[in-house]
């Protein structure tokens, strides 16, 4: 997917947003976006997701499915969680039978048949997450998507970020907390002054470590490992 | 885009917003049909209500449209693939709850309105005419609708005023320059209804398209 001179401002007479923006986003590459307040990330993922065309300039080559997380899960409507993403499968053109192993993923399976109004922030932010992952997305926009999340899902979501890249997918997740600033191989824009920064992702080399533990030890280790920052999977 | 449609319109349904534009149908009905509609009179009676039906149209095709909340409609457009089909479902679902409306509107006065059935040809007009309206007043609801105007005050004055602007340029020696409400009005009075029928639908169907384009064309920008 490419951006080429692409400008982008909301009104004919309003300010620029962005200018002569020119990016290349390789399949299964993962980008982090940060930048401060009102710089124009939230824009530029919109531009991203085709939501809104660039008001000079073009993109080209977005993949088909493309999955789109808000920032703020907008919760104010009349469904159970069940309903409303009963509906965007259907929107999808894919059957529900994808949102309980997504919900079992995100620990949101207790939440299915809560109302979206009566869902805390954190939950809501997993019924956006599940919305955007119905379809394995060639293509997934995440607007801060750790906000209000819980530990176990914060840290569930780098790995699936990571299989979706591992499928070729595209992933740019605008990231206030930089919980993506080490993710291996991730490359990083800083969106500022009309412009983006890019800079292409040095991550070190990865190798698997096989670690054999006591089952009841388990728990510690794995612990352990995750707060000094590794990824772990336990098998067996 | 079908699902997509069906979504709107559950939310649409859920969230009650349908009982204000039902609410100011049936006062209308009412009022429109206090009094027995004397026979050979029905089509004077379909022509009125059509016309000035057009307000709860635009009403309810707001509403609609401003059911979902802003950020709904931007994960609609990534679900459905491209923005165009969320405004294409707004539209459809805002057109198929018109069409209900218009439906009660026709059907009402055959149970109680009408003192004799009117003829089969007079119900056909009667259906054409309050299409008219519908199409009309879906395009006036749609672009007052909250992605256009975000404050709901400009908004309703918007909806009101333009309704209003109208009915009253309609009236006037240059009320071609809009939907010809009074003209149609003033046809099913007379009888010359059929020989009318094409040029009004033609300049009906004209602002109705013209003001969806614009509808559309500003929603590229107000997602």
């Amino acid at each position: 997917m490419r951006l080429s001179e692409v400008c982008f401002r909301y009104s004919r007479r309003g300010p620029w947003v962005l200018r002569d923006v020119e990016l290349t986003l390789r399949p299964g590459s993962v980008v982090e976006v940060t930048g401060r307040n009102g710089a124009g990330k939230s824009t530029l993922l919109r531009l991203l997701a085709g939501i809104v065309p660039p008001s000079r300039g073009t993109i080209s080559e977005r993949p088909r499915t493309v999955g789109y997380a808000p920032d703020v899960f907008p919760a104010d409507q009349p469904f159970t969680v069940t309903a409303y993403l009963t509906h965007l499968a259907r929107i999808r053109g894919v059957r529900s039978g994808a949102i309980g192993p997504l919900a079992a993923r995100l620990d949101a399976t207790p939440l299915l048949e809560r109302r979206l109004g009566d869902l805390s922030k954190g939950s809501a932010q997993k019924v956006g997450l599940i919305q955007a992952l119905l379809t394995p997305p060639g293509l997934l926009i995440l607007d801060e998507p750790f906000a209000g999340l819980d530990a176990q899902t914060r840290r569930e979501l780098p790995e699936i970020i990571g299989e979706i890249a591992a499928g070729g997918g595209t992933i740019v997740v605008s990231d206030h907390q930089n919980r993506l600033e080490n993710f291996p191989g991730a490359d990083h824009w800083l969106v500022g002054a009309g412009g983006v920064d890019a800079e292409t992702g040095r991550g070190p080399r990865q190798v698997v470590i096989e670690v054999l533990v006591d089952a009841e030890r388990a728990e510690e280790v794995e612990r352990k490992l995750r707060a000094d920052g590794h990824t772990t999977r336990r098998t067996g | 885009m079908l699902p997509l449609v069906c979504f709107k319109l559950a939310a649409y349904t859920r969230s009650h917003r349908l009982l204000q534009p039902m609410i100011a149908l049936f006062v209308m009905l009412v009022v429109f049909y206090s009094s027995p509609i004397p026979q050979g009179k029905e089509l004077t009676s379909y022509g009125d209500s059509a016309g000035l039906l057009i307000l709860v149209f635009a009403w309810a095709a707001r509403g609609l449209l401003d059911t979902e909340p802003p950020t709904q409609r931007l994960i609609s457009m990534t679900a459905a693939g491209r923005p165009i089909r969320e405004i294409g479902a707004g539209l459809l679902a805002a057109l198929a709850v018109n069409l209900g409306l218009a439906a009660i509107a026709l059907g009402l006065p055959l149970l109680h309105g009408f003192a004799a059935m009117p003829s089969i040809g007079d119900l056909l007009r009667g259906a054409a005419l309050h299409l008219l309206g519908l199409g009309a007043g879906t395009a006036l609801g749609a672009l007052t609708s909250r992605p256009i105007m975000p404050s709901p005050a400009v908004s309703l004055l918007a909806l009101f005023g333009g309704y209003l602007a109208m009915l009253l340029i309609s009236l006037t020696p240059v009320g071609a320059l809009t939907v010809p409400i009074t003209r149609w009005m003033r046809a099913a009075n007379t009888g010359t209804l059929d020989a009318a029928l094409i040029p009004l639908t033609a300049a009906t169907l004209f602002w109705g398209a013209l003001g969806t384009a614009a509808y559309v064309r500003l929603r590229r920008t107000r997602p």
